[in-house]
């Protein structure tokens, strides 16, 4: 019974997902309010945000602070592939990925002298980071300067774009979630903990830190790169202030934090909630007000919380924790 | 001809840089001694900005005489949060990542209260002195850069002195230096944390007067302000009072000088990319980290 119990419960456990996912999917073709379509794009999105943070912040302990510059590159990318390549706006869609591209690409480039820094300074070069890109992009005027770009849309009903684009920032979501398990069992993740643990440690392992380090940094930005696309697509307007906003890199890192790093359900869950909280604050209250109970909130976590809300879902954690351990051990013993 | 404009903009530039240094000195003992990165530093230096403003257009009062109300409030402020948000998070294993966090949800906590109280609107500090201006030969200064200068020097004289010359100073440098050391000499750590952080943001403020007297600001201008403080104390080493007034000052002649040979909207991007190439040189700073 005991080892009966747990079979029977990740089968039903698996078949609903599957059928939450369907009807996810499904969703935005009922014609259901715009609202509640927004409320799960914005969802979608902040997973997929939170689950690729979590490749270098989460499982590698390098905590970038300025993620948001990738989702920023990405829409940009998007916008000038449209404008470039004159494409048929439904194809454009496929942009998202040449964008996740550009963005990883970038990544490496950037990484490469910045993973050399450790701890807090890891964390403000990838801040300064983020304001750079920022202040270029507003400075040039190819890019639309300050004033930011419009880009066309889709010769479909609004609802039509809206269910397309939801779709696909679904997929982004299942796919970074998807690599975020994969890597959490992988010999990859093994390593990239092994980072965390002890670098010094990891090297004389035969663990070559420098190019996992890179690698999971790549990774991390290719995913915000293809949501910054679908993004700024369903805005059909981008602008610097708005792709670029640096609330968005710490968002993105409190929600990893909050759901607990290092596993691949804490930033789902913890990117699930408080994006639910923030979205419901702003509709009822005041948006400065909303802010400043979000700005509470940042506290409560960090001084209740310091160790993310998985705890208290120890059940779940205990299991993924447990996994984890397991394939770091394996991935040990074969090394 | 050309000659003159490099040194007024040097001149302009040390005067910058000053402020930037008073702005910047309370960040960096927060950091070097308590361990914490204290984000919204320059959101309270903000706050320093905007109370300045209300007292100058309400009674008229001089911004650096407002110091005498915007100082101790801050310090109040400063304890209340050392003891019911900070403190508690010291004993983590991760103090500097939680600060970061912890301190950003006060730096939105600030900024939205400031948006309701004083609006989105840019304000300037438009004293009877502002357009104002000191001719020495073919030199020109402007006497708002002026004030900011000798009030900034003056505060990170008086701070300088503090630590070198007064017992809670050193006190200060102790606890920095050999925390456990300290301890078994009577230095109580949670008291020097506490009289560190709250003389770090009452600092602030009086380094957001100054940096109200050379620029406009709003309630959104404390992130710009924050790369200034990591760039100085970047350079200029973390906890080393000396050595972030020294780094102010380079940093305050580098924008002088580009202001004058740059456009505008590229001065920053030169200055944030020169802190990235700092960073990945030399991450210890320029100067050696000392209190």
């Amino acid at each position: 019974m005991g080892k009966a119990a747990p079979q029977t419960r990740s089968t039903s456990f698996l078949i609903g997902t599957l059928a939450l996912l369907i009807g996810l999917a499904a969703f935005p073709w009922f014609g259901p309010p715009v609202y509640f379509v927004s409320l799960l794009f914005t969802v979608f999105m902040y997973v997929a945000l939170a689950s690729s943070w979590n490749f270098i912040g989460g499982y590698a302990g390098y905590l970038s602070f300025g993620h948001v510059a990738f989702f920023g590159i990405g829409a940009y990318a998007t916008a000038m592939m449209m404008k470039g390549l004159n494409l048929a706006p439904f194809w454009t869609i496929l942009s998202s990925i040449p964008a996740g591209g550009v963005a990883a690409v970038i990544a490496v480039i950037v990484g490469y002298p910045c993973l050399r820094l450790r701890g807090p300074y890891f964390a403000v070069i990838t801040f300064c980071f983020a304001f750079v890109v920022e202040l270029g992009v507003k400075n040039l005027d190819v890019l639309g300067g300050p004033e930011g770009l419009w880009l066309k849309s889709m010769d479909l009903p609004i609802n039509t774009i809206r269910a397309i684009l939801f779709e696909v920032m679904m997929i982004i979501m299942l796919m970074a979630v998807a690599m975020s398990i994969w890597v959490s069992r992988s010999k990859f993740g093994a390593g990239l903990r092994a980072i965390k643990e002890d670098e010094e440690v990891a090297q004389t392992m035969a663990i070559n830190a420098p190019r996992l380090k890179i690698q999971a940094f790549a990774l991390s930005a290719f995913f915000p790169g293809m949501a910054g696309g679908v993004y700024a697509y369903y805005l059909t307007y981008i602008h610097p202030d708005i792709v670029f906003d640096v609330m968005i890199s710490i968002l993105i890192v409190l929600m990893a934090l909050f759901g607990g790093g290092g596993t691949w359900l804490g930033p789902v869950i913890g990117a699930l909630i408080l994006t639910l909280i923030n979205e419901g604050l702003s509709t009822f209250v005041k948006a400065e007000l909303a802010r400043i109970i979000y700005g509470g909130l940042f506290i409560g976590v960090i001084i209740f919380m310091p160790n993310g809300i998985m705890e208290f879902f120890k059940g779940v954690g205990a299991k993924t924790g447990g996994a984890l351990r397991r394939s770091s051990g394996q991935a040990r013993h074969k090394a | 001809m050309n000659a003159t404009l490099v040194i007024q903009s040097l001149i302009s530039g040390i005067m910058m840089g000053s402020v930037y240094a008073l702005l910047g000195v309370g960040f960096s003992l927060t950091w070097g001694v308590m361990k914490v990165i204290h984000i919204s530093h320059s959101a309270f230096g903000l706050v320093g900005a905007f109370l300045a403003y209300t007292l100058l257009n309400w009674l008229n009062l001089d911004p650096v005489l407002s110091l005498a109300v915007s100082v101790p409030a801050l310090f109040l402020v400063a304890c209340f949060v050392y003891r019911y948000l900070i403190r508690p998070i010291t004993k983590a294993k991760e103090v500097i990542v939680s600060s970061m966090i912890l301190t950003f949800g006060i730096a939105i906590i600030l900024e939205n209260l400031m948006l309701l109280i004083w609006s989105p609107d840019p304000r300037l500090l438009t004293t009877s002195y502002t357009s104002k201006v000191l001719i020495l030969g073919p030199l020109y200064f402007q006497y708002p850069r002026l004030v900011g200068f000798l009030m900034s020097a003056l505060g990170v004289g008086v701070i300088h002195f503090f630590l070198k010359r007064t017992h809670t100073g050193r006190a200060v440098r102790a606890a920095w230096q050999q925390p456990d050391a300290a301890q078994l000499y009577g230095v109580s750590l949670q008291r020097i944390s506490l009289i560190t952080f709250g003389l770090a943001v009452s600092s602030a403020g009086a380094g957001g007067v100054g940096m109200a007297l050379l620029y406009s600001f709003e309630p959104h201008s404390h992130n710009l302000w924050l790369i200034y403080l990591f760039l100085v104390v970047i350079v200029g080493g973390v906890g080393n009072v000396l050595g972030t007034a020294v780094a102010g000052v380079i940093i305050g002649v580098i924008t002088g000088l580009s202001l004058a040979f740059l456009p505008y909207q590229w001065v920053n991007l030169l200055t944030f990319g020169l802190l990235m190439v700092i960073l990945i040189i030399r991450p210890e700073g320029l100067f050696k980290g000392e209190v």
